[in-house]
């Protein structure tokens, strides 16, 4: 039987859930909205795939990242549950061994990862000015009436080229409205917006790092060839696209659920794919028992408390015992 | 009579020795709280913008202990502990800086003059004199506690010699018991069986050891499994047997001891990546950190730069941390294991 194992990315906007085998192929892959509600969208991922593989599949081993990682890898039973940078640069670092700069966008948050010797050595990370990520892309496309995936293409098609002042979405907006009123071609304007997206990247998330080559571009504005040819303008250098550039934090997490059961050679904790008939009830509640007010984060499953973070100290996460599902 | 001794700078690496010092002249001490958010705020208020934050916090440690009514504070002016080097400028000139921020405060500083050939303070006498004189304090009196506090500070510095961080080491020597350190050694050695990963820790006392300031770093790291090597554990003899190797080495003592330490954490096959955590604004360390760097992939040792100022953000550091402990986790499996392609 097939040795599989499965990554799981929570976003807030998107849940990715892929299943690998032992040498790192992808068998399966997901795109689910989250809609804020992680844990059932994970439910409707975990169906899917039993549905998908025949009845006696078992998964060795399971990894979440994203910001549901917690929550999520509580309710399935994860062997790891790492940060996003983690789990992205581990993926990309297995298809592209000696990368060094990771750019990376999605539609709700962007994020530059410096790579050194296979190790992270640093990295920014933008959630909160939409002009760096896929939803200004998304807005604009709209307005012009131009649907979003042939977007890219119609960049390349620009003839000439029209520098739209694009610090921030609003500016960037009206400062369109004024390029096509100047007669520039939509082409034209859109190829000016993909560089402008690109060159806020660069200047918000780039400040005082060194990016040296070889560039990998992932995240799912990856597939706007449009924005592959500003960065490779922008830096003058060319960029990487790995295969399953929109997928990477799901792929990371499976490969890096994959070694902690490779190196320790544990039982994996997954729940297996009928934990979806479970019940889980999250909570958050403040402790107020010293200065620092913590929020802390409570999972129940059938009354029954199987997790806690978010204290500092310790003594919530350190209060629940451990429980067999 | 109360003098305040501010919990910032060289109160990291002193403190066993100016407690014990006082203690036994039978004069109070009070210390400052550990770093707070009024703390910063007050120190970032009243410095100027472009210096270093240990500087920044120190003032805000003065400020404190002022409204918490100490009759004194302790600012000693450190010029020099060893032949030939000197502390950077921001030490030397602490009490001008002081002095120039709050004109009320010149008078209520005690301000030695600090400056021996060895980083034991007890070696020269001359600095203390201005205690005789304000506090009518006895020759001999003087000597006798300049032998205790240097005896405890020695114990101090061979439990960091050990091992134990700093706060650790202050804590074992100041407190009587009867184990001895071998004893302590042996625990130590023991919590750390499991450690996968040993990090060189490079940076000043003041900004490692202060949780506000350096966002807490060590304990992050040692929460997450990490075993911690910083530079005060490591011997004054092998430090210079590594800088005797090279072709300059700085001019200020402390970068000089980092530097010697990263260059040890280079050749230690114990030590599996090294991060350098500085302050924004600090002039020595701009070199220092150039030259670490440089050799970093000479040694094909992992190293990352967290460099801290007022606004560094906790979330940031503590995904930058995780992920670095991570790669360093799978590094080292892949190199021992080799199976995982
Ligand atoms: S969880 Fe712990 S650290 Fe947080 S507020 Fe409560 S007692 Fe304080
Ligand atoms: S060595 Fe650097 S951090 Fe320390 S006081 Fe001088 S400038 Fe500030």
């Amino acid at each position: 039987m097939q040795e599989l194992f499965m990554g799981v990315d929570v976003g807030s906007v998107s849940t990715n859930i892929v299943v690998i085998d032992k040498d790192i192929n992808v068998v399966s892959s997901q795109y689910i909205r989250t809609n804020g509600q992680p844990l059932e969208t994970v439910k409707k991922g975990l169906k899917q795939l039993k549905s998908e593989f025949p009845d006696d599949t078992r998964i060795h081993g399971v990894g979440t990242t994203g910001s549901g990682r917690q929550l999520v890898g509580v309710m399935i039973g994860a062997d790891v549950i790492k940060n996003e940078i983690t789990a992205h640069a581990t993926a990309t670092i297995q298809f592209v061994p000696d990368v060094r700069t990771i750019f990376e966008i999605g539609g709700q948050d962007s994020k530059i990862i410096v790579v050194e010797d296979q190790m992270v050595v640093d990295f920014a990370m933008n959630t909160v000015c939409a002009a760096g990520t896929g939803s200004f892309l998304d807005h604009q496309a709209e307005r012009l009436g131009i649907p979003i995936d042939q977007f890219g293409g119609k960049a390349l098609s620009a003839d000439r080229d029209v520098r739209i002042a694009g610090r921030c979405t609003v500016f960037a907006e009206s400062d369109m409205i004024a390029k096509q009123q100047f007669g520039f071609s939509k082409a034209e304007i859109i190829k000016g917006l993909c560089e402008a997206l690109v060159r806020n990247y660069i200047n918000n998330l780039g400040r005082g790092k060194k990016l040296e080559p070889p560039y990998v571009f992932q995240g799912g504005v990856a597939a706007n060839e449009g924005i592959k040819a500003a960065f490779e303008k922008e830096i003058n250098h060319e960029v990487l696209i790995p295969e399953h550039f929109n997928i990477m934090g799901a792929v990371g997490a499976a490969i890096l659920a994959r070694d902690e059961i490779f190196v320790t050679g544990r039982k994996s904790k997954f729940r297996g794919l009928s934990a979806a008939d479970l019940e889980f009830t999250p909570r958050t509640f403040e402790c107020e028992d010293c200065p620092n007010h913590c929020e802390v984060i409570e999972v129940k499953v059938n009354d029954e408390v199987v997790a806690r973070w978010g204290d500092r100290c310790g003594k919530w996460t350190n209060s629940v015992q451990q429980l067999d599902l | 009579m109360k003098i305040g001794i501010p919990r910032a700078l060289l109160y990291h690496y002193y403190y066993p020795f100016w407690k014990t010092y006082f203690d036994s002249l039978g004069i109070e001490t009070v210390v400052s709280s550990p770093t707070n958010k009024w703390i910063m705020d007050k120190g970032i208020k009243y410095s100027v913008p472009e210096i270093c934050v240990p500087i920044k916090v120190y003032l805000g440690h003065v400020l404190e202990l002022i409204d918490r009514g100490v009759d004194y504070i302790f600012v000693p002016r450190f010029v020099s502990i060893q032949k030939g080097q000197f502390f950077c400028p921001k030490f030397m000139g602490l009490p001008d800086i002081i002095r120039h921020t709050f004109p009320e405060m010149e008078p209520v500083m005690l301000s030695p003059y600090v400056e021996s050939t060895t980083d034991d303070l007890a070696t020269s006498l001359k600095q203390y004199q201005i205690f005789e004189d304000k506090f009518g304090i006895t020759r001999s009196d003087n000597r006798k506690a300049l032998k205790k506090a240097e005896t405890v500070w020695k114990l101090f510095r061979e439990y960091s010699l050990n091992g134990y961080d700093i706060p650790e080491a202050t804590q074992k020597a100041m407190s009587e018991g009867c184990q001895t350190i071998g004893d302590y050694k042996r625990s130590l050695d023991d919590k750390y069986e499991y450690a996968e990963v040993t990090i060189g820790v490079l940076g000043y006392v003041y900004n490692i050891y202060d949780s506000v300031i350096s966002l807490d770093i060590v304990n992050r790291l040692k929460e997450m499994g990490v075993r911690i090597k910083t530079f005060e554990m490591i011997d004054d003899e092998t430090l210079k047997k590594q800088l005797a190797n090279m072709p300059k080495t700085l001019f200020w003592t402390f970068s000089d001891k980092l530097f010697a330490a990263g260059n040890h954490f280079y050749h230690d096959p114990d030590v599996d990546g090294i991060i350098h955590v500085t302050a924004f604004g600090c002039g020595p360390d701009s070199m220092l950190g150039k030259l670490l760097e440089l050799d970093s992939t000479k040694f094909e040792k992992p190293f990352m730069t967290v460099r801290i100022d007022e606004h560094s953000g906790e979330n940031h550091l503590q995904t930058r941390a995780e992920a670095f402990v991570d790669m360093l986790k799978r590094r080292k499996r892949k190199l021992k294991k080799g199976a995982l392609a």
